[in-house]
């Protein structure tokens, strides 16, 4: 195991357990209110959005509409999970479209 | 009132640990393909293990074993995770009126196991559980088992995905389909805005900048615009039906 990594570790523990255990330790039961409860609830689905869209549409960074697994494996993944709301299946029909168009469009 | 009193003397650890079933159950499936992605994407057994041990939190590790891949910074990693979880403050927040009494070593205990899962399930039940310190023990017990089960399949998943075969290209699309259902869940017409300002940032700054940096400055400033927005929405609401609120 790399130093690296354990400093990857002790980082993603240290922020993660610090968001957890700072009320805790700080608060008697005051909640957060105005714009600051409306941002950190807005991060996750900021986030998810800038996770995947780029990959989608910028695979090897420009940006590709029809020779592109990535885009079109991710449309069909996003219906699929509409229709059937199970992580696990979701993942396989994922990755199952993606390995053929990646076969079909290249 | 003697049966409630004596009903609650029963409600420990041990209900708690029962009430945690579900939660271990659901995230079975998703610690697996946490292990059998880890060990697919160059992590050994013990540093994924290891993970899920000090961090667990689903989406940051994912995440985090996609941007070891991509051969991101220590820093940049630990920023990603700090945006992926500051949501942790408002469930703890929102946890810490149940124990107004709280020792520090129950305050240090309580909060490591606190993740969406949990915080839903934790405030379902600790509000008819009377007293504080039957209460400290139900999450104790609900945190633990999903903690359990979170690590144990970890592992499970680290030993699977070292007998699967390497070449399957499918694997570097499984952490984008992951991404993509868990949008489908937790997008509503409230976010949908912030949603596509962060698609588009994110697109636009990815051309322009390298490196990972794109992802912190499109999720600050689409969420930052999109809470303005609200706040905007909000006082504009107020202001016009002064007279039906009193705030």
């Amino acid at each position: 195991m790399s130093i690296q990594f354990l400093e990857i570790i002790l980082l993603m523990t240290l922020v993660t357990y610090g968001a957890r255990v700072l009320p805790f330790l700080l608060f008697k039961g005051k909640n957060v209110q105005g714009f600051v409860r409306d941002f950190i609830e807005l991060v996750p689905i900021a986030l998810l959005a800038a996770l995947v869209i780029p990959e989608l549409v910028t695979p090897n960074g420009s940006i590709v509409i029809i020779h592109n697994p990535f885009l079109w494996a991710g449309v069909l993944t996003f219906l699929f999970a509409r229709f059937v709301p199970n992580l696990f299946l979701g993942i396989v029909f994922g990755m199952g479209v993606f390995w053929g168009l990646d076969k079909l469009l290249h | 009132m003697n049966t409630k009193a004596a009903l609650e003397v029963k409600k420990g650890f041990t209900y708690g640990l029962r009430q945690s079933l579900t939660i271990a159950i659901g995230y079975a499936p998703v610690a697996v393909t946490f292990g059998i992605l880890a060990t697919q994407f160059g992590l050994t057994f013990w540093e994924a293990g290891l993970m899920s041990f000090f961090v667990f939190a689903g989406a940051a590790q994912f995440i985090a074993i996609e941007m070891i891949h991509q051969g991101a910074t220590v820093w940049m990693i630990g920023l990603t995770t700090l945006i992926v979880n500051i949501r942790h403050v408002l469930m703890s927040l929102s946890v810490v009126p149940f124990f107004p009494e709280r020792t520090l070593p129950w305050s240090l205990g309580l909060a490591y196991g606190l993740t969406d899962e949990t915080f839903v399930l934790n405030t379902r039940v600790l509000k008819d559980v009377v007293r504080e310190e039957n209460r400290r023990h139900v999450m104790l017990g609900i945190n633990l088992g999903a903690f359990g089960s979170w690590f144990v399949f970890t592992i499970l998943g680290c030993m699977i995905g070292k007998w699967l075969p390497i070449q399957f290209s499918g694997f570097q699309f499984a952490l984008l389909a992951l991404f993509i259902i868990l949008t489908t869940t937790s997008l509503t017409r409230k976010n949908a805005m912030t949603y596509l300002l962060a698609a588009l940032l994110a697109v636009v700054l990815k051309l322009l900048i390298p490196g990972k940096i794109y992802l912190i400055i499109s999720v600050a400033l689409a969420a930052g615009i999109g809470a303005w927005w609200r706040q905007g929405a909000r006082s504009g609401r107020v202001s016009s039906k002064k007279a039906d609120y009193k705030l």
